[in-house]
């Protein structure tokens, strides 16, 4: 049995958009194991768009873990927005991690929002006046968090949950020169320090969907407008044919599992 | 924000596109970060996709209303929300 792992980010919830997802997401239960949500749920970071939120994906018949984006902080309202989607029970990580037990196998998944900074030979450096070093102070602790969250979990397929992007090779399609504010270099070196299987990410609304860490892990950009569908959906095992790497289920997630 | 003071009746300049592409992020009406705005010989365009139809009003609404000299051209779309018909297998 593989693992089936759903997930979207940037779904941007207000109430103009509460419903939309909704018609994909009740097909859920029979199609994944789990739903994870790469941030900017909310437009401004409000308790009452985290409430849309929790309309939209609270109560699906799957687990739901989510991590927070930049826009989810904008008003300020962190632990309203969290207690929003804990009530709904969405599991909201940062700098830690859980482990569910699916069907075919635990899945450990760590997250963490993440942070800009920049790509290796071309990022912010901790030197010089205060405000660069809080910058690139934010970046190293949040990645760090992340590797902490990753090499503790106990699990048969370890997964990676941020925001911000990992690696340059998802962001392919944005301006170069906004990189620095896309993500940063350490959580791609946070994600190589574990044995992690499948690292996901958003924010990139104009990137691609594949690319890998320099270890050679599969890195996936699944922003909204990336993938262009409620959520997209992959299937984690070891014993899957090599054949079917990055291959697609013929007859799409209706079919059962062979 | 900083205010640009004279859009005169010319081609757009870049201090324009500049308050343009901040005031789709920085507007709490508009808060979009996924609009690219390009500066061609007749007027700006503004593309990119929105999680709403109402969205997109909201913005041609409110550059309007910010710079009614500018001539302003859209291509934004609503991204699309059906469930996947297709699975990625990783082993």
């Amino acid at each position: 049995m593989a693992i089936r792992i759903a997930a979207v980010g940037d779904v941007h919830m207000d109430e103009d958009v509460v419903g939309r997802f909704r018609p994909a997401l009740e097909q859920l239960p029979g199609s994944a194991d789990v739903l994870l949500l790469a941030g900017d749920l909310t437009r401004h970071g409000t308790e009452d768009e985290a409430r849309c939120v929790a309309r939209e994906f609270g109560g699906l018949g799957v687990p739901v873990i989510a991590v927070l984006g930049n826009h989810d902080h904008q008003c300020d309202q962190v632990p309203q927005v969290v207690g929003a989607l804990e009530e709904a029970g969405i599991i909201v990580l940062e700098g830690n991690g859980v482990v569910l037990d699916c069907v075919g196998g635990r899945l450990g998944v760590a997250g963490v929002k993440g942070f800009g900074g920049g790509f290796a030979g071309r990022c912010a450096s901790d030197f010089g006046e205060p405000e660069m070093k809080a910058f690139v102070h934010t970046t190293t602790e949040s990645a760090d968090r992340l590797g902490e969250a990753l090499q503790s979990l106990e699990c048969d397929m370890l997964v990676a949950l941020t925001h911000y992007s990992p690696v340059p090779d998802t962001l392919a399609g944005e301006p170069l020169e906004i990189y620095p504010f896309l993500g940063c270099y350490q959580l791609g070196q946070a994600i190589d320090s574990a044995p992690t299987a499948l690292a996901l990410h958003g924010h990139a609304h104009h990137g691609s969907e594949r690319g890998t860490t320099p270890a050679g892990i599969r890195v996936r950009n699944v922003a909204h407008p990336v993938i262009k569908q409620a959520y997209s959906v992959y299937h984690l095992g070891d014993h899957l044919d090599q054949a079917q790497v990055s291959g697609v289920g013929a007859g799409g997630i209706q079919q059962p599992w062979s | 924000m900083t205010t640009h003071r004279d859009y005169g009746t010319g081609p757009p300049d870049e201090y324009v596109e500049a308050e343009i592409h901040r005031m789709l992020t920085e507007d709490p009406a508009v808060a979009e970060q996924g609009i690219t705005v390009v500066r061609r010989e007749r007027a700006l365009v503004l593309s990119g996709e929105v999680e709403s139809a109402h969205r997109r009003e909201e913005i041609l609404r409110r550059v309007a209303e910010r710079f009614p000299d500018v001539p302003i051209t859209t291509d934004i779309g609503v991204i699309r929300a059906q469930a996947p018909t297709e699975i990625e297998q990783l082993p």
